[in-house]
C-alpha cells in the first residue's frame, strides 16, 4: 500500500493531527484499503495534497483499526469513503444538496473538484462560517442513501 | 395554428431586447456590467446595491480617512504657512487626487509649496469631481467640503502667496526655502514674536512637515540649545518664570561661561525654534524662556518638569554623555541590523505580519491562538507537552443534532458509556452450560 498517503490507524495520532493542524483546513479520510473507491480517493487526493498544501492537510484514517472506532461513531461515519473537514479543530459542515451536512461521502470525480470543495471550505472558515454551501454542481456530487439513527 | 406562433415569439423576442435593463432591475439579478469599485478595489456585477454592502462602506472609509489625513497633514499646513519652492523639493512634493484620478505636480508652482495641489483642490473641477465620486461610492454628500478648499481660503492662501513674493523680492537675496527664518535683523522684534507665536502652533499640529523644513543650521542651534538648556537648568527654574530674553544674561549671576554666545545667538534662537519643537519638544519651551522678551511662556510648570525630567534622565555635554542624535542613530543602527540580518527575526517578522492580517473572526481563531503560543512554549522547552487525554473528541457537530456541539459532544459520550457498559456486561463470564434435556434431566435424578 504504498500508494495511500499517511495513514493514521490510532486515536492519539488522530487527535495530535487536529490539534497540530492550525490555520489550515484539515481532511480526514475514513475508510478502509481495500476498497477501490476510497483509492481512487486517494489518488485523487495524493495528486492534489501538493497544490492545497499552503491551506490544507490531507490525512487517511483506517476505519478497521480498534483505537480509531470512538471516531468512527462520534463523527456517524456508516459509509465509506468518507471525508470529514476541520479547521482549528472545529468541525466544517458542507451542504452539498444531500441530507448530511457533516461530512462528504464518496469520492470526487475530478481533482478539480476536490480542490474547490477545500477552497469552499477554507473561504468559509477565514470568513468565520462554521457551514458552506458546495461549490459543485449537483450532477458531479456522487449520491447516496443516508443511513436512518435506528436502522 | 403554426402561422399564429412565430408572430406572438417574434413579439416577445422584441419586448425582451427592449425590456431588457428593466429586468434586470425589476429581477434584481445579478446581470449588470462588471465594474470596478475604486475603494473596494474589486470588480463587481452588483451595480448600485454594492455601495451599502458593509465591506464596501469599510473599505470606503479607511480609502477616504487615508486621503484626508494626507490633505491634513501636507495641504492644510501648507495652506496657513505658504513656503517657497524648491525644484528639488518639487519631485516630493506631488499629490495623486484620488477623485480626479491624476497626480499633481509640483513642476512649475512658482511660489509656494504645493501651489499646484491647491490650486486644484480649490478648482471647480476637483468640486466635480469629488461630488461625482462620492454620489457614485456612497460616501454621503455632506462631507465633500472636507476634501476641497473653499475659495475663501484659497483667495486667503493666494495673498499670503502673493505677500511672500513681495517679501521675497524685496527682502534681498535671502532665498532660503526656510520660510520662517526671515531675515532677523531686518525685523522689528515683536513682529517676529507673533510670527513664532504662528509657526509653534503650526508646528505643533502638523508635526510631521516640520521634518519636511529641512534646515541647514539644525546641528548648531541644538548645540546651543543644550548648553543654553543645561544652563538654564542648573540656575533654576526662576528663570523661565521671569521669562526675561536678552536680559538673561544680566539675571545670571553665576557668570556661566558662554554667556556671551548665548547673548549673541539670542537673536537667532526663537526662529529657529519651530523648526526644531520636533526633535526635541522640551527645547523649544527652553527657547522661550530665554529668548522672548517679555513675554511669559505659557504653561512654563509643565515645561519645566518636563525640562526637568530630560535633565535627569539625559545628561549634558558636560557630564560627557552623548549628544541625543547619537542615540537615535544607534536606534538607526539597531534597525539597520535588524533590516538586514538574521534570517529568523525576518521570518518571524513575517509570520507575526501574517498572523496580523489573519480574520479574527474566523473559525477557532482564539482555539489557534492559544495552541501556537502553547507550541511555541513546547518549542522553546518550558511548557511540557501534555497528553490531553485519550477522551478528547474534536467539536463536531452530529448528523442528527438538535442542541449546540458540546450538547453533541456531551450527548455521544452518554452514548459512549452506555455502550460500554453494554459491552461490560456483555464480557461477564457467562457461565456456558451443555443443554441438558428434561429426559436426561430426569434420568440423571432418577439414576
Amino acid at each position: 500500500m504504498n500508494y495511500l498517503l499517511t495513514t493514521l490507524t490510532k486515536k492519539q495520532e488522530v487527535d495530535s493531527m487536529i490539534r497540530d493542524t492550525i490555520d489550515k483546513v484539515l481532511v480526514l479520510c475514513f475508510g478502509r484499503a481495500s476498497d477501490s473507491i476510497f483509492l481512487q480517493l486517494d489518488e485523487i487526493l495524493y495528486k492534489s495534497v501538493r497544490e492545497v498544501s499552503k491551506f490544507a492537510t490531507v490525512a487517511l484514517v483506517d476505519i478497521d483499526s480498534d483505537d480509531v472506532q470512538v471516531y468512527v461513531k462520534y463523527f456517524d461515519i456508516t459509509l465509506i469513503p468518507s471525508t470529514v473537514f476541520f479547521f482549528n479543530a472545529h468541525h466544517m459542515k458542507m451542504d452539498c444538496g444531500s441530507a448530511d451536512h457533516t461530512k462528504w461521502v464518496g469520492t470526487f470525480l475530478r481533482k478539480q473538484d476536490f480542490l474547490d470543495v477545500v477552497e469552499a471550505i477554507y473561504r468559509g472558515a477565514m470568513k468565520g462560517k462554521l457551514i458552506v454551501t458546495c461549490p459543485l454542481p449537483p450532477d458531479r456530487i456522487p449520491k447516496f442513501h443516508l443511513l436512518y439513527e435506528d436502522v | 395554428m403554426p402561422i399564429q406562433n412565430p408572430n406572438p415569439n417574434k413579439k416577445k423576442k422584441k419586448h425582451s431586447n427592449q425590456d431588457d435593463d428593466e429586468d434586470d432591475t425589476v429581477q434584481g439579478k445579478q446581470r449588470t456590467q462588471f465594474e470596478f469599485c475604486k475603494a473596494c478595489r474589486l470588480n463587481h456585477n452588483q451595480g448600485r446595491r454594492h455601495i451599502y454592502f458593509p465591506n464596501h462602506k469599510k473599505a470606503l472609509s479607511s480609502f477616504l480617512s487615508r486621503f484626508q489625513s494626507k490633505l491634513k497633514n501636507d495641504v492644510a499646513f501648507y495652506l496657513k504657512k505658504p513656503m517657497p519652492l524648491r525644484p528639488e523639493h518639487a519631485a516630493l512634493n506631488r499629490l495623486w487626487c484620488v477623485f480626479c484620478d491624476f497626480d499633481i505636480l509640483e513642476s512649475d508652482s512658482s511660489f509656494a509649496c504645493s501651489g499646484n495641489a491647491i490650486a486644484h483642490l480649490a478648482s471647480a473641477e476637483h468640486l466635480k469631481g469629488v461630488k461625482s465620486f462620492l454620489w457614485k461610492y456612497g460616501g454621503g454628500m455632506d462631507r465633500m467640503d472636507s476634501f476641497r478648499i473653499s475659495e475663501s481660503d484659497f483667495t486667503k492662501w493666494e495673498k499670503k502667496c502673493k505677500l511672500l513674493k513681495s517679501e521675497a523680492a524685496g527682502g534681498g537675496s535671502h532665498g532660503s526655502l526656510i520660510g520662517p527664518l526671515n531675515d532677523i535683523h531686518n525685523e522689528s522684534k515683536s513682529e517676529y514674536v507673533n510670527s513664532f507665536d504662528k509657526n509653534k502652533l503650526d508646528c505643533l499640529t502638523s508635526d510631521v512637515k516640520c521634518s519636511n523644513s529641512v534646515v541647514p543650521l539644525q546641528d548648531h542651534t541644538i548645540e546651543r540649545s543644550q548648553i543654553s538648556h543645561s544652563k538654564i537648568c542648573t540656575v533654576g527654574p526662576q528663570i523661565l518664570h521671569a521669562g526675561t530674553g536678552v536680559g538673561l544674561g544680566a539675571r545670571t549671576p553665576n557668570g556661566l561661561p558662554g554667556f556671551f554666545g548665548n547673548q549673541h545667538y539670542t537673536h537667532s534662537v526663537p526662529k529657529e525654534g519651530p523648526a526644531y519643537s520636533c526633535p526635541n519638544d522640551g527645547k523649544v519651551y527652553s527657547y522661550e524662556g530665554i529668548a522672548i522678551g517679555d513675554r511669559h511662556s505659557q504653561g512654563t510648570s509643565s515645561e519645566e518638569s518636563r525640562l526637568q525630567t530630560q535633565e535627569n534622565g539625559g545628561g549634558n555635554v558636560h557630564s560627557g554623555a552623548p549628544p541625543p542624535w547619537f542615540s537615535a542613530a544607534e536606534k538607526i543602527q539597531l534597525d539597520n541590523k535588524l533590516n538586514q540580518g538574521l534570517g529568523d527575526l525576518v521570518s518571524s517578522l513575517g509570520e507575526q505580519m501574517k498572523t496580523s492580517k489573519l480574520n479574527p473572526k474566523r473559525v477557532g481563531a482564539a482555539w489557534a491562538e492559544r495552541r501556537k503560543i502553547e507550541l511555541e512554549l513546547e518549542k522553546r522547552g518550558e511548557l511540557v507537552r501534555h497528553d490531553f487525554g485519550a477522551d478528547w473528541l474534536p467539536n463536531f457537530g452530529r448528523v442528527w443534532q438538535s442542541g449546540s456541539r458540546k450538547d453533541s459532544r456531551k450527548e455521544f459520550l452518554g452514548e459512549n458509556k452506555t455502550w460500554r457498559k453494554v459491552d461490560s456486561q456483555i464480557e461477564k463470564p457467562s457461565q456456558f452450560q451443555p443443554y441438558i434435556s428434561k429426559r436426561m434431566r430426569t434420568d440423571n435424578t432418577a439414576e
